[in-house]
């Protein structure tokens, strides 16, 4: 298996962008490990923003032989690896006493399942999130413990939704109740993470003393921060905490043993940049993030394709208008056909990541077989702003523990962290509870 | 000079006779006085009319009681008080005592929105005394606040790199975007640091280090003994107890080598001591000096020598949190509740708020020489700073993100409706804008020009975007407004893109623009379940005002929208790239009528109407700039800082510079509050 594959390469294709990937088994967890064992499972969280046209994505049939509905359509190949969840909800999304701002807390909510706290800046606060609770322990045996892309950076400027601070709306991810995890949005730079080193085609000595002399920096740093540690007030030592938790994750990764791997520079071609196209931009980040996961350079992902309430235009589906502006449809029908095309575009780049994954050979099966992604909005309607009943799909067998190629209604009212909770114990994490979860989800493993 | 030879042995505990020749070569610790930009006349410069704090407090009977019975408690009273707000006080005590209220009953009043319209409306006196009465008494003992620690935003990193270290890189632009709290990515709470930033910061060291090696007369000038240093010795704080840097180097040495040996180490340590100097911001310790020292002492023992020790220390200097935090410590505990930053934080403050950079060598001395907060040598320092190119960073930080034409960036158009729009004419947009701004500050011009100002700077493609003739070439120009229907930001083609949708313009988007940047009004957000505008996208601008007036009929939107939308309707001649249409299917409709009763047709008399009460977009631009500069959101206590500024602006002409010296002579940017423990920043 091992063998036959070290001649393989893979070439993503983008428009102005083409990276050839290295022999990537040779990067793999299998080689150190016996072939029965079974591979880690990885997972991914895929945020699509605005909601989505429900009437188009729901399918009107449950269970196994559940019918492909308008939007779902771009997902036919992968048909079998899909489970549609329907009935999940983010109680911690609707406004509750905090008034507008749904776009906002949909997406602070999202992995979170807390309510983020309503402030313009001071004193942000929001929950860990599922990712990174999970990043936390298995994301300590590889290289980067977490990944975090997307389409849309932050905010350029302006102010957010209704009095909530813009950190709430461009970030998904949240590595503390304050420190978001912001995202990379440039594949040139998400491929430099994953691979700089060995890009950079230096000697293994010239590694080795890199790597010493960046210990003795981060050595120094330490106790800088050490010294000004104690003379700081609790909101600065706030700060300083994230610093000196962040040095201490690099220090880790230093004196991790890195799998050192024969890879000709030829192999590795970096993205130049951010394509200009949406979908070429979208594919290649779900291109990364699965070769990050065949590479086992990182378990646990995050990918944003666009942040709630944007307003991004599609014009290649046909779409001038801005996407927040068409999601308030009102019920006119005319936006209901843009909406859904809107929404099968996004679904169709959650497609090629599982397609993509799918179509990566990982012992005995694939490396979707070991992925478990989710997919869905923190809005269920984009023109009603409600958070019960929404637009959710997981993919992925997770090892053997999900049955799916099926669509599953849940009792209304089912908080989405159910699922969550379920997903901790499939990654060998004992908890009773997450965000505002009740218990585990029912049914996924058939 | 018997402190200078403990540093010498501290620093190198080597030397023998001749370092100490070259000792004596240095100049004296002492700081020379320094010239501080040019000669101004504080009549103008210094606002000292503290008239207004030396009047006795105006009293809650008359002033406040009388219009509070007179103009509010009709509806603001009872067991169901309108917009839940209670006026009905029994007495000072208590009025005083409920502060919330009185942010929104200042504000309210003060813009004119209350009492509505409709109902007896105060006389401007009338409301002057009670707004003194709520300033003076009600908003809570003053309180300078606290800045969280915060740390170097993108735009601050690059420009501290260039100033820092002479290389042209700009690594920043590879670290993920800044968040923004209350519209500006200074505001300290949410600038978190993640793991990816500490691994960015790390790899940036490294590069920005690499590239000043390999530029050799950059190299040379960094390791190089710095001429003087003109940092007090007591500055460092106290001499650690043994030679703590490079040991074992001692006199036994004294050969030709030894001493040679001496003289690099000497070397390595004054250019790491004045590197440091100027990343820290303040006088390394000695400390943190033997710390650093520690690197060359490595490489000096593995044979690579004394330059790669240097480079180690450099690069660690920039992934330490004292660079890419702005630290500011409190004093002792036993000390009063606040205090007066010092000379090094005070210059950190404002070369961070005019320049998104470090301080630079005039405002290091003054603040070793213990200078800069004499207020003539602080005014000046402003001035000069205003007139350095540098200050360029207010254009594209402040009003880059005060008038959001950053977001120009992300703004997408339809290429069928607006041919136009492409990459070109998008930068000639922001351009403008950026040089108007600069404009106004490096000419020291009124602030008003920036609302009524006719005249602009364009380039050949955004002249024909304007219908302006004879503008020819590449470069921006500067080019008269008058009878193009223009004037000021408002007319910017780049603020309305940035206000307009995709396909179309959005008055109200644009009206709540301009209620929010420009009069300082914070509109209500909808009521829950609704967001935005329910239009159709295609709408012509008739139909658009119907959908609008549609709105207005409902109680619950009315309130807000039939201030916004009036303004979004006056701008309506521009479409969504801020160019001039008299036609957008129908006629386009540009009149409208203020909740005031003032009816305007087209842009010209909207504008006029806005400048009217000119304090109103001054306070309102206080407010911003003032938030900006302190990097913190504005609470109640600041607000008798903003009606200072905003009057000492009013008595200089609103010159762009009467705002920036009230502002940097207020207590929230000279001092700070002791954290108290248990309880919030």
């Amino acid at each position: 298996m091992i063998s036959s594959s070290l001649t393989r390469r893979a070439v993503l294709r983008g428009v102005g962008v083409s990276v050839a990937l290295p022999l990537l088994e040779s990067f793999g967890p299998a080689q150190a490990k016996s072939e029965t064992a079974t591979p880690p499972l990885r997972l991914a969280f895929v945020y699509a923003p605005n909601g989505k046209h429900m009437a188009d994505w729901s399918p009107t049939t449950e269970g196994i032989k559940f019918d492909l509905s308008p939007t779902l359509r771009p997902l036919e190949k992968v048909r079998e690896s899909i489970t549609v969840l329907s009935g999940l909800c983010l109680r911690n999304a609707t406004a509750g006493s905090d008034g507008p701002g749904d776009h906002a807390r949909a997406m602070a909510t999202f992995l979170t399942g807390v309510r983020p706290k309503k402030t313009s800046g001071a004193d942000i606060r929001n929950g860990v999130s599922i990712d990174q609770v999970i990043a936390a322990t298995i994301g300590r045996t590889t290289r980067l413990p977490s990944l975090e892309v997307g389409c849309e950076g932050g905010k350029l400027a302006g102010t957010c939704d209704n009095g909530y601070s813009c950190a709430y709306q461009t970030n998904l991810s949240w590595w503390a109740e304050s420190t978001p995890m912001p995202k990379e949005v440039d594949p040139r730079l998400v491929f430099e993470r994953l691979f700089g080193d060995r890009v950079r085609g230096n000697s293994d000595s010239a590694n080795t003393k890199r790597d010493r002399d960046r210990r003795s920096i981060l050595d120094f740093v330490a106790e800088d921060a050490q010294d000004l540690s104690g003379k700081l007030g609790k909101a600065d030592q706030r700060k300083l905490d994230e610093y000196l938790t962040g040095v201490r994750e690099i220090e880790r990764r230093i004196q991790q043993a890195q799998p050192t791997v024969a890879v000709g520079k030829e192999n590795l071609v970096r993205p130049t940049g951010v394509p200009e196209n949406y979908q070429d931009h979208a594919r290649l980040l779900a291109d990364l993030v699965a070769l990050a996961f065949q590479a086992d350079l990182t378990r646990v992902a995050t990918f944003v394709l666009g942040n709630d309430g944007s307003n991004r235009s599609y014009r290649e589906v046909g779409v001038s208008e801005g996407h927040h502006d068409v999601s308030h449809h009102a019920g006119d029908s005319a936006k209901h056909d843009k909406l859904r095309a809107i929404n099968q575009f996004h679904v169709a780049q959650f497609a090629h990541l599982v397609e993509r994954l799918k179509s990566i050979p990982e012992s005995d099966g694939t490396l979707l077989d070991h992925c478990l992604i989710v997919y869905g909005s923190g809005i269920r309607d984009g023109d009603r702003h409600d958070h019960d009943d929404l637009p959710i799909l997981l993919a992925g067998g997770g090892n053997g523990t999900v049955k799916s190629g099926r669509h599953l209604r849940h009792p209304a009212g089912t908080p989405l962290c159910n699922l969550y909770l379920s997903l901790l114990g499939r990654v060998g994490i004992r908890a009773d509870r997450f965000g505002d979860s009740t218990g585990r989800l029912a049914g996924l493993d058939g | 000079m018997s402190h200078r030879l403990t540093l010498i042995l501290v620093g190198t505990a080597v030397l023998a006779a001749g370092g100490a020749v070259f000792v004596l070569l240095r100049q004296p610790d002492r700081a020379d006085p320094v010239a501080v930009g040019l000669p101004f006349d504080p009549d103008i410069d210094v606002d000292d009319d503290n008239s207004a704090e030396n009047e006795p407090p105006p009293a809650f009977v008359p002033h406040a009681a009388s219009f509070l019975t007179r103009y509010c408690i009709e509806c603001h009273a009872g067991e169901r008080p309108k917009g839940g707000l209670a006026l009905d006080y029994s007495d000072e005590t208590a009025a005083t005592a409920d502060r919330l209220a009185w942010g929104k009953v200042s504000e309210a009043v003060r813009s004119g929105r209350m009492p509505p319209p409709g109902r007896p409306q105060p006389e401007p006196a009338e409301s002057e005394a009670f707004l003194a009465w709520v300033d003076r008494n009600a908003v809570g003992p003053q309180n300078p606040g606290r800045v969280t620690l915060r740390r170097l935003n993108r735009s601050e990193y690059n420009n501290t790199i260039r100033d820092l270290v002479g290389v042209t890189l700009m690594p920043a632009d590879d670290f993920p975007a800044d968040d923004t709290g209350d519209g500006f990515d200074t505001n300290a709470n949410v600038l978190s640091v993640s793991p990816i930033l500490i691994e960015k910061y790390l790899t940036a060291a490294e590069a920005v280090v690499d590239a000043a090696v390999k530029d050799s007369a950059l190299w040379q000038r960094l390791i190089s003994t710095p001429a003087e240093d003109f940092v007090p010795f007591v500055l460092r704080g106290s001499p650690p107890l043994r030679a703590d840097a490079v040991k074992g180097q001692r006199f036994e040495q004294a050969d030709a080598a030894g001493l040679a040996r001496a003289a690099l180490i000497d070397r390595a340590y004054y250019a790491i001591q004045a590197f440091a100097d100027r990343a820290f911001r303040r006088p390394v310790t000695h400390v943190e000096i033997g710390r650093l020292m520690r690197f060359v002492e490595a490489t000096l023992a593995n044979g690579d020598g004394v330059d790669a020790g240097i480079k180690l220390a450099l690069t660690a200097v920039l992934v330490s949190p004292h660079f890419l935090f702005r630290v500011e410590l409190d004093t002792p505990p036993g000390s009063d509740i606040e205090h007066r930053l010092n000379d090094y934080e005070l210059a950190t403050r404002l070369s961070y708020f005019l320049w998104s950079s470090m301080p630079d060598e005039e405002l290091f001395r003054l603040a070793a020489s213990g200078k800069l907060n004499d207020t003539r040598t602080l005014v000046g320092q402003v001035r000069r700073m205003l007139r350095d190119p540098k200050s360029r960073a207010l254009a594209e930080n402040f009003a880059g993100q005060w008038l959001q034409t950053r977001a120009l960036a992300e703004a997408t158009r339809d290429p069928f409706r607006f041919p136009p729009f492409d990459d070109d004419l998008r930068r000639a947009m922001g351009q403008e804008t950026e040089l108007f701004f600069d404009h106004v500050v490096r000419e020291d011009r009124s602030v008003l020009d920036l609302l009524t100002g006719e005249y602009t700077f364009v380039n050949d493609r955004l002249a024909r975007h304007y219908g302006i003739h004879g503008v020819e070439g590449g470069h921006f120009r500067r080019v008269s407004l008058s009878g193009t229907g223009r004037a000021g930001i408002l007319t910017h083609a780049s603020v309305l893109t940035v206000t307009s949708g995709p396909t179309r313009t959005s008055p109200v988007r644009r009206g709540k623009w301009v209620l929010e940047n420009i009069l300082g009004i914070p509109s209500s957000p909808p009521p829950s379940g609704v967001d935005g505008l329910k239009d159709d996208g295609t709408g012509k601008a008739t139909t658009l005002r119907e959908q609008l007036n549609r709105h207005r009929s409902q109680a619950e939107c009315a309130s807000c929208h039939t201030r916004m939308d009036p303004i979004g309707f006056g701008l309506e001649n521009f479409d969504a790239v801020g160019a001039w249409r008299d036609r957008d299917g129908d006629v386009v409709d540009a009149s409208g009528t203020l909740p005031s009763g003032r009816a305007f047709r087209g842009p010209k008399e909207l504008l006029a109407i806005l400048v009217e009460r000119p304090t109103d977009f001054v306070r309102c631009l206080t407010q911003k700039l003032l938030t900006y500069a302190l990097g913190r959101s504005l609470v109640a206590a600041d607000r008798s800082t903003v009606e200072r500024i905003t009057r000492h602006a009013a008595h200089n002409d609103y010159k762009f510079s009467s705002l920036v010296i009230a502002l940097v002579r207020s207590d929230p940017f000279q001092k700070r509050r002791i954290a108290v423990a248990g309880s919030s920043p």
